[in-house]
């Protein structure tokens, strides 16, 4: 049996008539709902193509605080899991990506009671920290093959090895899609890009079933929770938390805008004599003039 | 190649009720539905009736989805009351035609398919997954192939699988029949046009204002001025807390004088008494221009939150379910509720300019086509081991009043199940065995026999409801005519008639101008009571109204032009209800990206159905 590991995240959810901003312009946490974050699930969504194609069992981990378990329901929706993870404690705080990976490490090797787990899914970043570390510090600490990027995979049982393509877009040059081999475990961090593809009538029937599933479950997903302090983690205080955090964060700046050297016109829609030029001017632009 | 017994093809209320009767038969059946999700495809005006004719058997809804269809269903009212409007101006006479729409009736329910349907597969797929048969979403089938005694199904999405016997259920604009070449493409003359909105109003402010019980509702239909000379009508339905209002045509009298469909609606919206049916007082923003772009962002979005709670509050404040805020302790009485959202009220005219006025809120614009059951349903209902229900077969009823088709398709869906059961079960799927033997049951159906032939007793409570009404001002034709069929004896003979004659030498008599538009107008102007609206709503532009909608744009259009200079073509210009079709230099230019898939084109359009997932994704319907 595959096994499977997600690692998700509860983020502010930025859709207008959820979003909430304090006066002085910065996010207003308490005000604004929260869900499981776009990213995170895709990555599940990634999960759940394993469990219809290959029929893979899934186990889900967060670190957040109780809220935190309003993302691990709806990654429960999405992936039927069969195991939710919290790792949850108050010495996780103010933690950044690399005392959060040691967390997530240590998360990892308690899915299903400890057995290995041959891929782990992560998000590309998340919405509310944009750094994509934690995935990728994650793999280095659990000693797994990193796969970043990916838009498709396809899992070998048989040799035991993953093939996936990468997504790979580097500043002034072609974006490329790279075709590679793993043996497994393996950790992957999913593109945004990717979907899954079911193309058979079976696949689809079994997606239905095991989404339906998934639905009752979350349900009742407390029974399939499992909540985590530092202690029965076994983690080593000094390294999570804020203290476990080498980053520091001493000023926020605002970005400054950078001066644009393009002229703008502001053309009013509602006087359709403005639209022709427009028109026209879109036209020459088309033509490369 | 994966081997399947059924294939149904198409997720409507026809399709699902062949999905759970199949399954309730035993049978392993699968469906397959091209919207991402259950009833995003689908329209309807809609009441759904559930009808009883002792003298045979009809299969209604709650036969096949259970006994408890009515408690447990999200259908939205029981409909009461059936009304109908003669307008002019502002001039409105009112029949009471509750009678024939009780009749032989065990109830009808105003219902909003994307709600509905999505209930209805819950229920079906249940069954079916015990059989090992389900529903598949976001499949479009593009081709069907009999390569020696094989029947293969090809999808734009999924490897090609095997049927052994297939339901085409895919709707008015079947691409099944077009595939098979099983019937001629329904022509104008045998169609109706219909549009729709839908309005949103609180649940009590709607019972009020029609006077109306908890979760009853009533139906409305209006004939007259509003029509714009045009053969057709406007109707009303009360839904739980929305109203469904829409115009249905004859296609071929659109095409004789072709208007924008939305103006259709716009024409029911000016009518007075409509106006004040569907008037609510809304929430208008005011433009914020004199702040910096970033603070007039903060303030469009904070002051969006606040309308959003202050819209969710007073929704539920007028609803069935107000006490449930009471109940979960947010609130501790009532009043409070709306004490909280009178403050909220302020805060939006103090804080953030927003005004109160008087006005509606539409939420959705749809548009479809509809069979005309008289003129095209189809004698021979199946080709190869292929059996049509439902709108794909040309089955509704029309009869002036009689406006009925979701209630049809399910009795279909029935029949062909027990079609199909049975073929399963002696592996025989030739045409002659299963498909005449559908067609046999079809034809044993009271719904068949409505549209054929004309019913006495309907006719007769018709006569009883306008027996009163003065003919004398009426066309000289048709009061000695009324006065006639007044008499007993004379409207036995007169049925008996005209069904000799047949609905095609009638029709075009009964569905002229005359009926439909100057008699309406004259008994409006002769005997109607003067409304007058309080207010002018603000009636969106098509525009607005196409922008409320969602779609997955498919790159590709699944429709190709034939003829770009065509008459035809060139009336699509105004006919096509989303102005997908514009007109440059004599010839007419598609652009697919806002189309509805009403198949108002598809007479002279090579038209398809979008690929999977792709297209509209309404979410009333």
């Amino acid at each position: 049996m595959l096994n499977v590991g997600v690692i998700i995240k509860l983020e502010p959810d930025f859709s207008e008539g959820n979003v909430s901003y304090n006066s002085d312009g910065t996010l207003n946490r308490a005000e604004t709902k929260n869900i499981l974050g776009p990213h995170s699930a895709v990555a599940c969504n990634a999960a759940f193509y394993c469990k219809v194609k290959y029929g893979a069992q899934i186990s889900i981990g967060t670190m957040g605080p109780p809220i935190a378990e309003t993302a691990l329901r709806q990654a429960q929706v999405l992936t039927n899991a069969e195991e939710l993870n919290l790792y949850s404690d108050r010495l996780f705080a103010g933690a950044d990506t690399l005392a959060t990976a040691e967390v997530l490490k240590n998360g990892v090797g308690k899915m299903f009671g400890g057995g290995i787990i041959d891929i782990v899914f992560s998000g590309h970043r998340a919405s509310d920290g944009e750094t994509g570390q934690t995935g990728p510090q994650t793999a280095w600490k659990l000693g797994y093959t990193f796969l970043g990027n990916v838009i498709e995979f396809n899992i070998d049982s048989d040799r035991k090895v993953v093939i996936a393509k990468r997504l790979i877009s580097l500043q002034g040059m072609d974006t490329i899609i790279e075709e590679v081999e793993s043996p497994l475990p393996v950790f992957i961090t999913i593109d945004p890009s990717y979907r899954s593809i079911y193309n058979t009538v079976s696949q689809r029937l079994l997606l239905n079933k095991f989404r339906k599933e998934g639905r009752k479950r979350s349900e009742d997903y407390r029974q399939f929770l499992k909540v985590y302090t530092s202690k029965n983690l076994d983690l080593d205080p000094k390294r999570v938390g804020l203290q476990g955090s080498p980053t520091i964060v001493y000023r926020v700046e605002k970005i400054p805008r950078a001066r644009t050297n393009r002229k703008t016109e502001i053309i009013d829609p509602s006087n359709p004599n403005n639209i022709m030029p427009l028109i026209t001017k879109i036209i020459q632009l088309a033509r490369g003039k | 190649m994966e081997q399947f017994d059924a294939v149904i093809i198409g997720g409507g209320t026809a399709g699902l009720s062949a999905l759970k009767k199949l399954s309730d038969l035993n049978k392993s059946a699968i469906l397959i539905e091209a919207g991402n999700q259950m009833g995003t495809k689908n329209v309807s005006g809609g009441i759904l009736y559930s009808k009883r004719d002792p003298s045979t058997t009809i299969y209604n809804v709650e036969d096949v989805f259970g006994s408890d269809f009515v408690s447990s269903a999200p259908i939205e009212r029981l409909i009461k009351k059936y009304y109908l409007h003669a307008t002019s101006k502002s001039k409105i006479f009112t029949l009471d035609l509750t009678p024939l729409h009780e009749y032989k009736t065990n109830f009808g329910y105003s219902v909003l398919l994307n709600r509905l349907v999505p209930w209805l597969a819950e229920r079906a797929s249940e069954s079916a997954e015990k059989h090992g048969g389900g529903i598949i979403t976001g499949v479009h089938v593009s081709d069907i192939q009999w390569i020696d005694d094989k029947t293969i199904v090809t999808t734009n999405e999924l490897e090609e699988f095997q049927a052994k016997a297939i339901i085409a259920a895919d709707g008015v604009n079947s691409e099944v029949a077009e595939l098979t070449a099983a019937r001629h493409k329904f022509t104008p003359e045998e169609l109706y046009f219909g549009v729709k909105v839908i309005i949103k109003l609180p649940e009590r402010i709607i019972e009020e204002r029609f006077n109306l019980d908890s979760s009853e509702g009533s139906a409305h239909l209006f004939a007259g001025d509003i029509t714009s000379n045009l053969i057709g009508g406007g109707f009303l339905y009360t839904n739980r807390e929305t109203l469904s209002l829409g115009a249905v045509y004859h296609y071929d009298s659109l095409l004789s004088n072709p208007i924008t469909p939305s103006q259709l609606i716009n024409q029911l919206i000016e009518n007075s008494l409509i106006s004040e049916y569907i008037k609510d007082e809304v929430p208008l923003r005011n433009d914020i221009k004199d702040l910096p772009k970033e603070d007039q962002l903060k303030i469009h979005l904070s002051a969006s939150k606040l309308m959003k709670t202050y819209d969710e509050l007073r929704y539920k404040y007028f609803s069935k379910n107000s006490k449930e805020l009471v109940e979960s302790g947010k609130f501790t009485n009532i009043e409070e509720i709306r004490t909280k959202i009178d403050s909220i009220k302020k805060d939006l005219i103090e804080k953030y300019g927003v005004q109160f006025v008087n006005n509606y809120v539409e939420l959705e614009y749809s548009a479809k086509l509809i069979p005309d059951g008289k003129r095209c349903r189809m004698k021979k209902p199946f080709y190869r081991n292929i059996l049509f229900i439902g709108d794909a077969a040309g089955r509704g009823i029309f009869i002036g009043p009689k406006i009925e088709g979701l209630n049809v398709g399910i009795d279909d869906a029935v029949r062909a199940s027990i079609a199909i059961s049975r073929s399963l079960e002696n592996s025989n799927f030739g045409s002659d065995y299963m498909g005449k033997y559908y067609e046999s049951l079809i034809n044993e159906s009271p719904y068949t026999n409505d549209m054929k032939k004309i019913d006495k007793d309907y006719l007769t409570l018709f006569l009883d409801i306008v027996r009163n009404i003065s003919t004398g001002f009426i066309d000289p034709r048709y009061s000695f005519v009324l006065n006639l069929m007044k008499n007993s004896g004379f409207r036995g003979i007169a049925v008996g008639l005209a069904n000799i004659l047949g609905y095609d030498k009638i029709l075009p008599i009964v569905e002229s101008k005359n009926t439909y538009i100057q008699l309406p107008i004259s008994l409006a102007n002769r005997l109607g009571n003067i409304f007058t609206s309080s207010y002018v709503p603000a009636i969106p532009t098509l525009s607005e109204r196409i922008a409320k909608l969602q779609y997955n744009d498919d790159t590709d259009s699944h429709i190709i032009v034939k003829n770009k200079k065509s008459e035809f073509m060139k009336k699509l210009v105004l006919l096509c209800p989303t102005k997908c079709y514009s007109s440059e230099e004599g010839e007419v230019i598609l652009q697919h990206e806002g189309c509805v898939e009403c198949g108002t084109c598809s007479f002279e359009t090579d038209w398809k159905h979008p690929k999977g997932e792709k297209g509209i994704i309404y979410r009333y319907g």
